[in-house]
């Protein structure tokens, strides 16, 4: 089965036949959505800010992380799983769609930036914990992650047009 | 409403409202830029009511949680409501009969004033405030903006 019969598959289901044509579920979905963006990616941005050396510079970077990205992580989860309801019921709009595919990149790169950031700077906080102006390569990940996330949300939202 | 309506007129016929809805690449790009903004202003505004309501950042004071977020957010709301009128132009007459976009006007008045009559003061109050002005000010904020925001997003289903 090639990746769009599976879509076509994926759409044709009862459940993303009925997302899609109910009049209430795809918009409340699509709100809860924009929601999760609020709430994941508008405060892992304040999270960015402090790598980046703008926001709260005096706060140690564990502290401003420990005390929000639980949040911001509750954030991603309710948008991943909107996310698939509403990849479910429009799967071959979303196969069709350059900026789909531009997003579905986007995504993997901030995974990987943040992945990144976990496995090497944030082993060894303690010795730059409370700089105010973070190192440079912590500096880069936060500058990195509010690029890859603008482009994440212009390119969500341009899959609604046809060029 | 009539008497607004000479000037959503004027404004749909404005040249950048023109130049909006002439090109194909502007408005979605204006409206990224507008959606990106919206993130930010939320963002900022989640993380200040969550200390408020002592679930997040507990271990910094509030105003000076207040004091750090502030530009942020004003400057986010600057860039949403400039971006907001750009998208306006394009689209004025369509705005007049969308009972969503006349919902979200009123309750960005709302929010706008509530922000800087009541929110900000008691944000930036040197001693923190009692729960139930804390959780009422957090509620009523957490709800303008996002009512904003979903009224917002209606205007496209309408």
């Amino acid at each position: 089965m090639s990746i769009s019969q599976l879509c076509q598959w994926l759409q044709d289901t009862p459940w993303g036949t009925g997302i899609r044509e109910s009049t209430w579920v795809f918009p409340i979905i699509e709100g809860t959505h924009a929601i999760g963006i609020a709430f994941s990616v508008g405060i892992l941005l304040i999270m960015d800010l402090r790598l980046a050396g703008v926001l709260l510079r005096r706060e140690p970077v564990s502290q401003v992380s420990n005390q929000l990205m639980p949040w911001s992580l509750g954030g991603f989860v309710i948008m991943f799983i909107t996310g698939i309801l509403l990849f479910w019921s429009q799967a071959m709009k979303a196969y069709g769609s350059i900026f789909f595919r531009i997003k579905l990149v986007l995504l993997v790169l901030a995974a990987i930036n943040a992945l990144a950031f976990e496995l090497t700077l944030r082993r060894n906080i303690v010795t730059w914990d409370t700089a105010e102006k973070p190192p440079f390569r912590a500096r880069l990940a936060g500058i990195l992650g509010i690029i890859l996330w603008a482009g994440v949300i212009a390119a969500g939202r341009t899959m609604a047009y046809n060029f | 409403m009539q008497t607004l309506l000479p000037f959503f007129k004027w404004c749909d016929g404005t040249a950048v409202g023109q130049a909006i809805r002439d090109s194909r690449f502007l408005f979605p790009i204006i409206e990224s830029l507008h959606l990106f903004a919206l993130t930010v202003l939320l963002g900022t505004v989640l993380v200040l009511n969550l200390r408020l309501l002592g679930a997040g950042m507990p271990k910094q004071p509030l105003p000076l949680v207040a004091r750090a977020l502030a530009p942020l957010t004003f400057w986010s709301l600057l860039a949403m409501l400039i971006t907001g009128f750009l998208l306006f132009c394009s689209e004025a007459l369509k705005c007049y009969d969308n009972p969503p976009f006349l919902v979200k006007m009123v309750v960005l008045f709302v929010a706008i004033v509530f922000h800087w009559v009541v929110f900000r003061p008691t944000v930036n109050a040197p001693a923190e405030p009692g729960g139930p002005r804390r959780i009422a000010t957090a509620a009523g904020s957490i709800f303008l903006w996002f009512g904003v925001a979903v009224a917002g997003r209606a205007i496209g289903f309408y």
